[in-house]
Formats: structure tokens, C-alpha cells, sequence
């Protein structure tokens, strides 16, 4: 079987639940046809670079999938019906990351800064402080 | 092919780096590509914050001749920072 990574973007104003159906429904499409889904990444509600279909944010979901094609064009053609769905898009690759991808590893290089500006400001308002530089960079 | 016979140049003065040789009074440290190497970072559609290194202010692809990315490096670079733009990690324009 082939390896293939999947993200995709779905509209704002889903809630996490739906988005959360989205992906039981896309990745039961996988296994029903003899594929995988080695892992399943939620990004979050992250701000579009620039607006499509009217969105300024969107749900970014990546998938790992070790599938056969036909279970890859059949989760694209329902990707492709889906109306919950700003874009998705479906890459070959020769090996699958097993780790977290680079979006989150930044994310957590993000709190690794955090843990290192702790010590320094030492009282309990350091929480006052670190959640505003949190939302900031994630926006 | 010009760049070739410059960057044996180069290579033959790779001592002085404050320049000293007389014909070349500018002497420019050779670049090296950023993606070659140990230690290199992989280049990955997905890595926004590497890719926006090699994006200009305006969203363009920065040409490999200003960051000394590699030929072939390049090319893996140009395709990744287009799949990133796809998928809005990137902007096509910055206005």
C-alpha cells in the first residue's frame, strides 16, 4: 500500500465535535477499503492566510493514511462533495512522519519558551502574563 | 556555467576572509546553501516558520541567488512553499 498524507481545512464556524465527526467519517472511508490512518493531527482553528470562500479561519486536520489508491479517491471524492470543506489536499510520500508534524512541534516550541521565562518572573501572576503572548503568537 | 570558474575563486582564497588579495577588494564569504549539510532542516510543506525565511516581504519565492539555496534544493523548496500556499499557510500576495 501506498503512503499518503491528507490535510484539510474545514469551515469556521464548525465546532470541534462536527469537525471531530468530519474525521471519523473520512477516516472510516480509509479503513472500509483496506487502509490505515497511522495518525490523526488537529491543528486547530488557525487563521487562513488569506479568506476562501468567505472564511478567515479554518480547522486544519492532517492525516497519515497507508491506504490503497482506491480508498484514497474515494475519501477525495467525498472530500470533494463535503460542504463543511474549504480545501484539502492529498500528498504521496515515501515515508510518514511519526512524530508530530512541524505545526505542532512550533506550537511546543512556543511553551518551551514559556517554561524558560517562568523561573524569571517567579510569582503566581506569571500566568497573567504568559497567556496574552500565547494568543498572540498562535494568531 | 558563469557560476562555476567564481566559485573556485573562492575556493582557492578560502584563507583570508577579511580579504587581503589585492585584485579582490571585496571579498564575499561564500555561501552556503542552508539545506545542505548535517544539520540541515528538512524541508516540509507543513513548516511554516522555515518556509517564511525564504518568502519575501511580498510573498514572493526569495531567488536562490540572494539565499544560496541549491539548485535542486530549490526546486523542492519552490514546491513546498507552493503546497503551503494552497492550503493558506502562506500568502500568495501580501498588499
Amino acid at each position: 500500500m501506498a503512503l499518503y498524507e491528507n490535510i484539510f481545512i474545514a469551515r469556521q464556524d464548525l465546532t470541534t465535535s462536527q469537525v471531530d465527526s468530519l474525521v471519523d467519517r473520512f477516516s472510516s472511508i480509509v479503513t472500509a477499503q483496506g487502509g490505515q490512518v497511522t495518525k490523526k493531527e488537529y491543528w486547530g482553528l488557525r487563521n487562513l492566510a488569506y479568506p476562501i470562500k468567505k472564511n478567515k479561519k479554518g480547522h486544519y486536520v492532517l492525516f497519515n493514511l497507508d491506504a490503497p489508491p482506491a480508498a484514497i479517491l474515494e475519501m477525495e471524492r467525498n472530500m470533494g462533495l463535503s460542504e463543511d470543506l474549504l480545501r484539502h489536499l492529498t500528498i504521496k510520500v515515501e515515508e510518514l512522519e511519526t512524530e508530530p508534524s512541524a505545526m505542532m512541534q512550533s506550537r511546543n516550541r512556543e511553551y518551551s519558551r514559556e517554561g524558560s521565562f517562568k523561573p524569571r518572573s517567579e510569582n503566581a501572576d506569571s500566568e497573567m502574563e504568559i497567556n496574552p503572548i500565547d494568543s498572540g503568537e498562535n494568531s | 556555467m558563469k557560476p562555476a570558474p567564481q566559485q573556485e575563486d573562492y575556493s582557492s582564497q578560502s584563507g583570508g576572509r577579511e580579504g587581503g588579495n589585492t585584485r579582490r577588494p571585496f571579498f564575499r564569504r561564500r555561501k552556503i546553501c542552508p539545506f545542505s549539510g548535517d544539520k540541515a532542516p528538512k524541508i516540509d510543506y507543513k513548516d511554516v516558520r522555515l518556509l517564511q525565511k525564504f518568502v519575501s516581504e511580498r510573498g514572493k519565492i526569495v531567488p536562490s541567488r540572494i539565499s544560496a539555496v541549491s539548485c535542486k534544493k530549490q526546486r523542492v523548496l519552490s514546491q513546498a512553499i507552493k503546497r503551503s500556499r494552497f492550503l493558506a499557510l502562506l500568502p500568495y500576495v501580501v498588499k
